[in-house]
């Protein structure tokens, strides 16, 4: 690493690093554009249908497979449901679920890389081992297992899903918190703490946490897109509980043919899968130049 | 700035406790104390010497090449070749490899451990037919396949037949197989697709990369981003789809599925290829851009020489490193992520396997695949290791 | 240094590309003649021990029975066998073996072949889940069941009726009763058993059993035991031996039945009475691998040439088969996708001739215009359970109610739209000789009535009914139909209802353990006979699975069974039935037959008429079950492909639909000069 990087982490240090990163992040229309998008989606997801009084459950199958109109702006399902009411609904899963999963995975990671990274030695070489090892284990696999153990549970139950995928997505966190976390303990004002008697768990939450948050935040902006699509390949599998964009597409992708294609039923949610997660990786690349010192020119 | 070698190792003494409280409590104390004893072993190897390691390691080796070689060979020969072997190795494995071993076999036996109980955990059973079976029935064929009703037990009985006999157990759900006879014919399938993705990853990605990175806020560096975005945004069975529709479908260029010519591997390995693309197309943009802005580049352009030149010298030295290192994760994600592509495909892979074999609750399958993955993925994350010391300097001192 | 990065990745490339084309040189094969979409890869090759479609059209291909199925009539005709002759009484039949029918590697097919095989089929230690379509000859289901039945009614039932008798001195009462008769398998220990106080207290639901009954029980169970015990050590001594099926020399085989079976015949050409290679098996140690390319001997039209797990089984003609004359394609290949996508992908490019089903449903309403896409009724009938053992649904009334508020017929149209039919009943329409009961289940609504009895058992407009989902095994059809019903009844009635669906494995677990309120299945019919639909809701049957008995019911499917017995002493059953009259008027008919064919007809009459009976308790009081639809079976296959039927025609020229959907791939012959099939 070279030694350029001055962050400094004192209190109201932070702040002016906080903003002056926030009038960075301003300044990049592509990452603002993300961040207004992302809003938007969100919004549009859990209010609208709750606003419209939409619903993604009422069948009429005499207006099937009903191509966009202006009564159906994302026109109809095979089963003649209002498909703009399934998208939207189908959303608040798959945001959900990568929410709640990037919650767990920055939760784990964080704690596990920064144990490795602040102590070295054996116990980082241990503990990277035994990622390394997980990493050699077929995610989809572990998923699989998970969900399989948690699916004689009778009705739908999100969770296991979260929590199978949260499982396998932690690793690439703990690797890049431990890697910062490693250059980080050799600096000056955690060498200063620990001369004046700072215990390990003080310096750890009170001087390496705070650094390590702005590419937390970044990775966490990846996961959520990687566990979308992580759901999706489940309900490709006919795995997946939940009604969400990953089922909707793996739907989709059944009725698109040459001899005949309801072209909207992938459209849609391709679509707005594709927007939430360009939304977010032009976010987490815009808070990743915004938060990294050596780009400020 | 480790005043002891043991600092931190507190954590891990309180995370292998932790975890086995939790599993004696979910689970049971049995299997909470193979696991908390397994994961401590496994833990404690770090602290092991430099001549513990190596003898450690040699044993290992040895062992696992005895469990091979002694039912092919015979006890005589395979005792000679294990010897020379365990010898080999003893004198000429790098002590940073022999290590690895060390960690990786007891992780392996865990590992078959903590799956049989997840797959016990699983409602269902191999032996569960549409039509109800008599109890005698199932009796008789949970001796044959041995697969008796409690995890432990099954772990016995299956490392016991894979020491002794190096065979991975009979499958279940396609019968008068043994696990081994599925695997091998998918193994190399698997492989190939794998290898051909990541070059075509690689390649795509670089080219990307490159053009992007070399002139940064461009319409080039737009439009390559942009593409890859779409690579990254899409779960790739859509990808799959849009390229058979395309090329097989309309334009009857390929064909659209199936296995058994060159044909055949070009739209999967594509679909396999394309997120990865994204990302390494990403990694490399990021590490041109940094190269580009460095003082030596400046100089040589400076001095005149032609942008072939310094793309060629600078440029792609700075894109490569980022991405050899991406290439670990990279490879394990392509030969473990195919099955969907090889459902979408209908390509006779080892993904397929362990979908099906989980889907079956095919017991033995299911471990076979995960012992044979993780083998192949760590095997592959040494040699990204080796590679990226070779090609810099920086990290073999450091190690 | 930039060099050596060069040099390093091409070396990497350069080999990472010579593995993947050493891999593939060795794996390019020719075009096949005839290639089909097979669906789920096959479990196993032996013909005793396989299920389902997918096996059995390799088996058809590569093995022959007795007879064979003509492909444009599936009517059996002389395959190993030139000839037989049927007893008077319809009870004997004896099989002339072919003297050109040899196995593959040039051994004689011989009648010992058969009777060995036979009696493999009922070998309880193979565990063939198909043994019992073979229990109409002479001591196959003693030898194939008792000694299991034996043991277990000596072990664990007697311990646990100890148990049960300890527990409750004074008396069981019949819940528990029932509880215990169900967990320990009572009912299929002592099937067919002759004692009458058994007959009567297995379903017993009402009451209590006393202590000095349930003595009587005991001993009568111990006894049932050593009957069992003393006619299987009887039967290994001369099942497929000198009774049941034998070998009377090399080329006459003798089969005794214990009682007329109108289709027997067809039965010797379906796959689990295909003989296997005894010098095979037995050599390979009877191992379960002997039917592994390289080791497998056949007699059939087709040799297995190669088995690609995941991939493919490619069959070639025969060279010794007695019929090879008439075999019209060289190479078959029989891939195993299960993805419709794929499938349809497969056969649009013209990569594959047939595709059995296994499209997108969704593609339907276009795919059914075109030319090349065929359709027939089956044999099988979809239909809800509902789980009897709890609430709501151990109120007649609620599953009533459900039943009423459906609309079959907007899902068949609109939501299936292949023409299949709404089911008002649970036997498919066109068996041979059954009339269907009038049924209280409507195609479309009955929401007045519905409304009625929701509000009689406490639910008006649905208040206060519990939150209840609609279990279903993942796939695509499934839950399209699991979720228009769902929004049907929480429209029509006011359920709070929720389509749920689990992958098959957890799928089978929820519905035997009967943890599900309504769960999705589907019965496909084993042989052209209601008793095949009808016997699965006897009290703890194997596949029933709903909690859901009647003693009533379990006498009606008893006496179909046995309609000597019931003729003998028909007056208490007749009483408890609905259309006694009709049942008296058969049983005269059966009195007054003269002759031994007219005595037959009239018991095959009446046995129907049981059927009948048994099926008005399901669709008329009971509704343990909602019949949804019946199926419509249907695929594409190119034109260029001759010999495909789904429309039978017999020896009169009578059409008919072919209800089993069989294509025996030994009928298929190619026009000529066509390169490719499909068209784009």
């Amino acid at each position: 690493m070279t030694s350029s990087a001055t962050v400094v982490p004192t209190a109201e240090k932070g702040t002016s690093l906080g903003a002056d990163a926030w009038r960075r992040l301003k300044r990049n229309r592509v990452a603002l554009a993300g961040g207004i998008a992302l809003v938007l989606i969100v919004t549009a997801c859990f209010v609208l249908p709750v606003l419209l009084g939409m619903d993604p459950e009422t069948t009429d199958p005499t207006r099937k497979n009903l191509p966009p109109s202006l009564q159906h702006f994302f026109g109809t399902d095979t089963l003649g449901r209002d498909y703009l009411a399934r998208v939207l609904v189908g959303g608040q899963t798959s945001l959900l679920v990568g929410l709640a999963a990037t919650a767990a995975v920055v939760i784990v990671g964080v704690l596990y890389g920064a144990v490795a990274g602040y102590y070295g030695g054996r116990v980082d070489e241990i503990l990277m081992r035994f990622v390394d090892f997980l990493y050699g284990i077929p995610y989809m696999f572990l998923v699989i297992l998970v969900m399989l153990m948690f699916s004689d549970t009778e009705r739908g139950n999100p969770i296991p899903v979260f929590f199978a995928l949260g499982l396998v997505q932690w690793l690439a966190m703990a690797r890049i918190v431990r890697g910062q976390v490693l250059t980080l303990r050799e600096r000056e004002f955690v060498l200063a703490a620990r001369v004046t008697g700072a215990g390990d768990m003080r310096i750890i939450v009170r001087h390496i946490l705070p650094n390590v948050l702005g590419i937390v935040v970044i990775y966490a902006t990846l996961t959520v897109p990687a566990v979308i699509i992580l759901e999706s390949f489940l309900s490709f599998l006919g795995l997946g509980v939940k009604l969400s964009w990953g089922q909707l597409v793996a739907e989709g992708v059944s009725v698109v043919n040459p001899i005949d294609s309801y072209w909207w039923l992938l459209f849609w949610p391709s679509v707005l899968l594709a927007l939430t997660l360009f939304s977010l990786n032009f976010l987490g690349d815009g808070l990743r130049d915004a938060l990294d010192p050596r780009t400020r020119r | 700035m480790n005043e002891s070698r043991f600092a931190g190792a507190q954590w891990m003494a309180i995370g292998v406790a932790v975890l086995t409280l939790v599993i004696g409590l979910a689970i049971g104390w049995r299997e909470a104390a193979v696991i908390g004893l397994g994961t401590g072993f496994i833990a404690g190897t770090a602290w092991w010497s430099a001549a513990m390691v190596r003898v450690g390691g040699s044993l290992m080796l040895a062992g696992v090449v005895w469990i091979f070689a002694a039912p092919n060979l015979g006890p005589g020969a395979a005792a000679l070749v294990v010897t020379g072997v365990a010898a080999l190795t003893w004198k000429f494995l790098p002590t940073r490899v022999q290590r690895r071993v060390c960690f990786m076999l007891p992780s392996l036996v865990m590992l078959i451990f903590v799956t049989s109980m997840l797959m016990y955990m699983a409602p269902g059973n191999p032996f569960a037919q549409e039509k109800v079976a008599s109890p005698q029935v199932e009796e008789a064929l949970r001796k044959l396949y041995g697969v008796p009703r409690d995890p432990t037990e099954f772990f016995i009985i299956y490392m016991k037949r894979l020491v002794l006999e190096g065979s991975l157990g009979p499958a279940i759900k396609v019968q008068g197989r043994t696990v081994q006879d599925l695997l091998m014919p998918a193994l190399p399938v698997s492989i190939s697709l794998g290898l051909l993705a990541l070059i075509l990853a690689c390649g795509i990605g670089l080219v990307l990369g490159i053009r992007a990175g070399l002139k940064p806020n461009s319409a080039a560096d737009y439009s390559s981003m942009a593409l890859a975005m779409v690579g990254i945004s899409l779960p790739n069975f859509v990808i799959g789809a849009g390229l058979m529709i395309v090329f097989s479908l309309s334009l009857g260029w390929l064909p659209v599925a199936g296995w058994g010519g060159y044909p055949h591997l070009i739209l999967p390995a594509l679909t396999l290829a394309l997120p990865y693309a994204a990302y390494i197309a990403r990694l490399a943009r990021g590490g041109t851009i940094e190269v580009m802005q460095q003082d030596f580049v400046r100089t040589a352009r400076a001095k005149g020489l032609s942008e072939s030149t310094i793309i060629v010298k600078h440029a792609l030295k700075g894109a490569i490193l980022p991405v050899v290192s991406f290439l670990g994760p990279a490879a394990a994600g392509i030969l473990t992520g195919s099955f969907v592509v090889e459902t979408l495909f209908g390509i006779p892979g080892m993904g397929q396997w362990f979908v099906k074999g989980a889907i079956n609750r095919d017991y033995s399958v299911v471990l076979g695949t995960a012992i044979i993955y993780c083998t192949l993925v760590t095997a592959f994350n040494l040699f990204v290791d080796l590679a990226y010391a070779w090609l810099d300097p920086r990290i073999r001192e450091e190690r | 240094m930039i060099h050596r990065n060069l040099l390093g990745i091409g070396a990497t490339f350069v080999v990472a590309l010579g593995v993947v084309g050493l891999t593939f040189s060795a794996s390019v094969e020719d075009p096949a003649d005839f290639r089909f979409i097979n669906g789920t890869e096959p479990k196993s090759l032996d013909p005793q021990i396989v299920t389902g479609q997918p096996e059995g059209r390799i088996a058809d291909a590569i093995f022959e029975g007795l007879t064979y199925r003509e492909p444009s009539s599936l009517r059996p005709v002389p395959g190993a066998a030139e000839s037989w002759v049927i007893s008077e009484d319809q009870t004997v039949y004896t099989f002339t073996m072919r003297p050109d029918a040899v196995w593959s590697d040039g051994t004689p097919v011989t009648a010992h072949d058969f009777a060995w095989t036979w009696r493999r089929l009922q070998e309880p230690a193979l565990g063939a889940e198909y043994a019992y379509i073979l229990h109409m000859v002479k001591g196959a289901e003693i030898y194939n069941t008792y000694a299991a039945a034996a043991s277990a009614l000596e072990g664990p039932i007697a311990t646990a009726l100890a148990t049960l008798r300890a527990d409750h001195v004074a008396g069981v009462d019949a819940d528990a009763w029932q509880t215990f008769v169900a967990t320990e398998h009572v009912n299929d220990y002592v099937k067919g058993t002759k004692n009458a106080l058994l007959l009567r207290v297995i379903s017993q639901r009402e009451g209590s059993l006393d202590a000095a009954l349930l003595e009587q029980v005991a001993d009568a169970l111990a006894a049932e035991a050593t009957r069992r015990r003393t006619a299987h050590a009887y039967s290994v001594q001369h099942f497929g031996i000198d009774e049941g099926v034998f070998a009377r020399d090399d080329t006459t085989l003798v089969v005794e039945l214990i009682a007329p079976t109108p289709y027997f015949l067809e039965l010797t050409a379906f796959y689990p009475t295909y003989p296997s290679p005894r010098h095979i098996v037995e050599a390979e140690g009877n191992a379960q691998n002997w039917f592994l390319p390289g080791k497998i001997v056949t007699n059939g039209p087709f040799l297995l040439e190669s088995w690609k797990v995941n991939d493919r089984i490619r069959l070639r003609k025969s060279a010794t088969y007695w019929g090879r004359d008439d075999i019209h394609v060289e190479v078959v290949d029989a891939y195993s996708i299960e993805n419709a996508t794929t499938s349809l992908n497969l056969y649009l490019t013209g990569a594959v001739d047939w595709v059995p089903a296994t499209y997108p449903v969704d593609l339907v309403d276009t795919l059914k215009k075109r030319p090349d896409f065929y359709k027939n009724p089956g044999m099988v009938v979809y239909y809800y359970r509902f789980n009897t053992s709890r609430p709501p649904f151990d109120d007649v009334r609620v599953r009533q109610a459900v039943c009423l508020s459906i609309d079959r017929k907007l899902i068949v149209e609109e939501v299936l739209g292949l023409g299949q039919l709404p089911a008002t009943h649970f036997v498919p329409p066109g068996l041979a000789g059954y009339e269907p009961p009038n049924s209280e289940l409507p195609a479309t609504l009955d929401l007045e009535r519905a409304g009625e009895l929701l509000a009689e058992a406490g639910y008006p407009g649905g208040k206060g009914f519990p939150k209840i989902s609609i279990l279903f095994n993942t796939s695509e059809s499934h839950k399209k139909i699991a979720e228009v019903i769902a929004d049907q009844l929480r429209r029509n009635l006011g359920l709070p209802v929720e389509a749920h669906n689990q992958e098959w494995q957890a799928y089978q677990d929820s519905t035997r353990l009967l943890k599900y309120d309504i769960a999705r299945a589907g019965w496909i019919g084993d042989y052209l006979d209601p008793n095949t639909f009808l016997d699965l809701w006897v009290t703890n049957g194997g596949n029933n699975q709903t909690g859901w008995g009647s003693p009533v019911y379990d006498r009606l499917i008893q006496a179909a069974g046995e309609v000597g017995a019931f003729v003998r002493d028909p007056d208490a059953l007749v009483a408890k039935l609905r259309e006694p009259d009709r049942a008296r008027a058969i049983l005269a008919d059966v009195a007054a037959s003269t002759d031994q064919a007219q005595r037959i007809a009239a018991e095959g009459r009446l046995r129907m008429h049981l059927f009948r009976e048994a099926e008005a308790i399901l669709v008329q009081d009971e509704f343990p079950v909602m019949p949804i639809y019946f199926y419509v079976v249907s695929g594409l296959v190119a034109p260029h492909v001759q010999g495909f039927y789904s429309e039978l025609t017999d020896a009169e020229g009578n059409k008919s639909a072919n209800l089993q959907d069989l294509h025996p791939v030994r009928g298929i012959s190619l026009r000529a000069a066509t390169s490719s099939g499909g068209d784009r």
